[in-house]
């Protein structure tokens, strides 16, 4: 038998949690944590002192309460000293932000691009743009504690090999190595699934801080999906999993890219939505299009959103007797689809769903909007830092062995 | 699911001289859900919500508050419970701007003067709560907003009060696809800040969108109040048309019985065509 944890890994590990508390839950008081993080005072004051000490935190007077005797300290973020850079790499745009510790957005920059495949290169070269330029204008004394990168495709998990992103024609794309090399900086870069960053930031501070299961979908001209279960990404074995879009809903229909028939992407994608309604688009405006035309009366667009509206339903009425969540989320396109079909979707959950699996099952949209992913990426830069805080936090007195 | 529900309104009966409005009616909506609130017209939503409001006196029946019985006699006893309601019409002034709209006839004053840096404070507050992105500046004239900013204006007025209960007469009516979507989202948001929200819509897919439970009046009766995730669209649309759908509904007799007694409406044919082309 395993002799139990060090007083050491203790430490670490709290310093870890009230670390994540505070960026989590923001500006803090000492009471609270006490509360949240079941340690008694003096334990909260010595982990708040080392944080402090490595420039992760500081304590500030709170404002003013309105109630009687010495005020508890407000344990806050560093948030200007300790960020993170966060970039997406979506089918038609390319987002960097410089991301605080406490997830506060210090600055961000975006450019639209054309659909279609491109090589790596094309956005490795601007997304380095926008670093450095953000870079740049970045206070001296702030330190960068890693990069996470969201793309659409599937992403080995230990090293960013993008190993197929089917939307953008990217097969085994060594997208997190060769952005490491660009940058040029010592701390980590990693690589997500854009699906998957967006679940991690609708549970971490979106449409689903409440919910410990919760299936994030991401629509653009493929469906993507990011699964928590029990408080935990599912990823599988290689951390491949989650490609809900290629789930078969109906194994007579289109032809889908990967070379099946019948996808569920082929079914309810962008493409199925303006086929159907025959018309021309692209993106949002061209769903919104269609939409707008159904809501003026146009007979073949009401057909259109109500067809995908239905297979819409239908896979999330397998994800739901699946995985049993609580809040499936709409994020991407996905969200104007739901928003305009909902009455279809809700129907055909009701009716293939088991009544045990959907009667808790909450239908939402991002609570942050377009920005999931992006944020999910920054949460996942993050993560290193907030495991344990004092071997990262402090570069200056931990040279270079500290890069993994 | 079994906490008392925060507006619970019992056998409630109200008539216009000799037409009879609402009969026997029974509704309820819980803090943290969206309670739609659905009926062809002249089935007796707005009769029900002004009984809710206070703005007409109820003939019989339980008003509950908290699971306490209350008399509301006027809207200010309504507004003093913690419920408001949201018209249609909005009833903002468009020669002022977002924060001299929201504090309209309650200002906050310190001494003789306006107390203005608190009540832009507040406003601002009230619409960060609702995560509201869409106005750039809360000294906006409100005649320079838009449709769907004008909606989240009323709304953001209406929660300011610490209310408890928030209904909303059609706030989808005359909007755009895309504030619709913003409108919707933002009725979630408040259903999930732990308020409890009536959704008065003809919408069936704004419905579906947000809704915790669906309230179908047929004729001034309650058809059925479900969980939205017990029934289909064409069931809600059953119950609206003809206040019953398999189990669910009105029995038999009751229907005829509706149909009879209503004698202002013409029970014969319903809007079906127009249910449909709503989506």
């Amino acid at each position: 038998m395993r002799a139990g944890p060090s007083q050491e890994e203790i430490r670490r590990q709290n310093l870890g949690a009230l670390l994540r508390q505070v960026h989590v839950h923001g500006a803090v008081s000492r009471a609270e944590l006490t509360n949240a993080l079941g340690l008694n005072r003096s334990t909260i004051g010595a982990l708040t002192a080392d944080l402090a000490a490595a420039g992760l935190v500081r304590e500030e007077l709170p404002k003013e309460t309105g109630r009687a005797g010495r005020p508890s300290l407000v344990v806050r973020a560093e948030s200007e000293r300790i960020f993170v850079y966060a970039l997406l790499i979506g089918v038609d745009r390319l987002v960097a932000a410089r991301i605080g510790l406490g997830g506060e957005i210090l600055d961000r920059r975006e450019r639209q691009r054309g659909r279609g495949e491109f090589v790596a290169s094309d956005v490795i070269t601007p997304l380095a743009e926008f670093v450095n330029e953000m870079h740049r204008k970045a206070p001296e004394e702030s330190t960068c504690v890693g990069t996470g990168v969201a793309v659409a495709g599937i992403v080995r998990r230990e090293d960013g090999l993008v190993r197929l992103g089917p939307m953008i024609g990217w097969v085994n794309e060594p997208l997190g190595t060769a952005l490491h090399e660009v940058l040029a900086m010592d701390a980590p870069t990693y690589v997500g699934n854009d699906a998957d960053l967006g679940a991690l930031a609708e549970h971490i501070r979106g449409a689903g801080t409440d919910s410990d299961n919760i299936i994030y979908l991401s629509g653009d001209v493929g469906i993507g999906g990011g699964i928590i279960a029990g408080g935990r990404p599912v990823a599988g074995h290689g951390g491949y999993g989650g490609e809900v879009g290629h789930m078969v809903v109906n194994p007579n229909g289109k032809p889908c890219i990967c070379g099946a028939r019948g996808c569920w992407m082929t079914e309810v994608g962008e493409h199925a939505l303006l086929a159907a309604a025959d018309r021309q688009g692209i993106g949002r405006e061209g769903i919104l299009a269609v939409v707008d035309a159904a809501n003026r009366g146009d007979a073949l667009a009401q057909a259109a959103v109500r067809d995908v509206g239905d297979w819409l339903g239908f896979g999330v009425a397998n994800l739901v007797n699946i995985f049993n969540p609580e809040t499936v989320i709409f994020g991407g396109t996905l969200r104007d689809l739901y928003l305009a079909g909902a009455a279809q979707v809700r129907s055909r959950l009701n009716r293939n769903g088991l009544p045990a699996c959907r009667e808790h099952v909450r239908l939402r949209t991002p609570g942050l909007g377009d920005d999931s992913s992006l944020i999910g990426a920054a949460e996942l830069a993050f993560q290193r830092l907030l495991a344990d805080p004092l071997d990262v936090g402090a570069p200056a007195t931990q040279p270079a062995e500290s890069t993994v | 699911m079994t906490a008392t529900p925060i507006l619970e309104m019992r056998g409630i009966d109200k008539s216009f001289g000799p037409v009879q409005v609402l009969r026997q009616v029974d509704f309820t909506a819980n803090a943290g859900e969206v309670t739609a609130l659905v009926g062809d017209n002249g089935a007796g939503k707005s009769t029900l919500v002004k009984c809710v409001g206070g703005i007409y006196p109820i003939d019989s029946g339980d008003y509950l508050f908290d699971g306490k019985p209350v008399t509301v006699h006027s809207p200010r006893d309504a507004s003093s419970l913690g419920v408001e309601i949201v018209y249609q019409d909005l009833a903002l002034c468009e020669n002022l701007d977002i924060v001299q709209n929201m504090f309209l006839g309650r200002e906050r004053t310190r001494g003789i003067v306006l107390d203005e840096p608190t009540m832009e404070k507040m406003a601002s507050e009230t619409l960060d709560r609702l995560s509201v992105r869409t106005v750039k500046s809360i000294r906006q004239l409100v005649a320079s907003l838009s449709g769907g900013q004008r909606q989240t204006v009323a709304i953001a007025k209406a929660v300011l009060w610490n209310s408890k209960v928030v209904i909303l007469d059609e706030p989808t009516a005359a909007l755009g696809v895309a504030q619709t979507a913003q409108v919707l989202e933002l009725v979630r948001q408040l259903a999930d800040n732990g308020l409890a929200v009536v959704l008065i819509s003809h919408n069936m897919n704004d419905v579906f969108a947000v809704a915790d439970q669906i309230a179908c009046l047929y004729l001034g009766r309650m058809a059925a109040q479900v969980k939205a995730t017990d029934v289909t669209y064409s069931q809600v649309v059953e119950l609206i048309t003809a206040g019953r759908s398999g189990d669910l509904g009105l029995q038999a007799a009751a229907v005829a019985a509706a149909g009879n007694g209503n004698g202002s409406h013409d029970a014969g044919v319903t809007d079906l065509g127009d249910m449909n082309g709503a989506q």
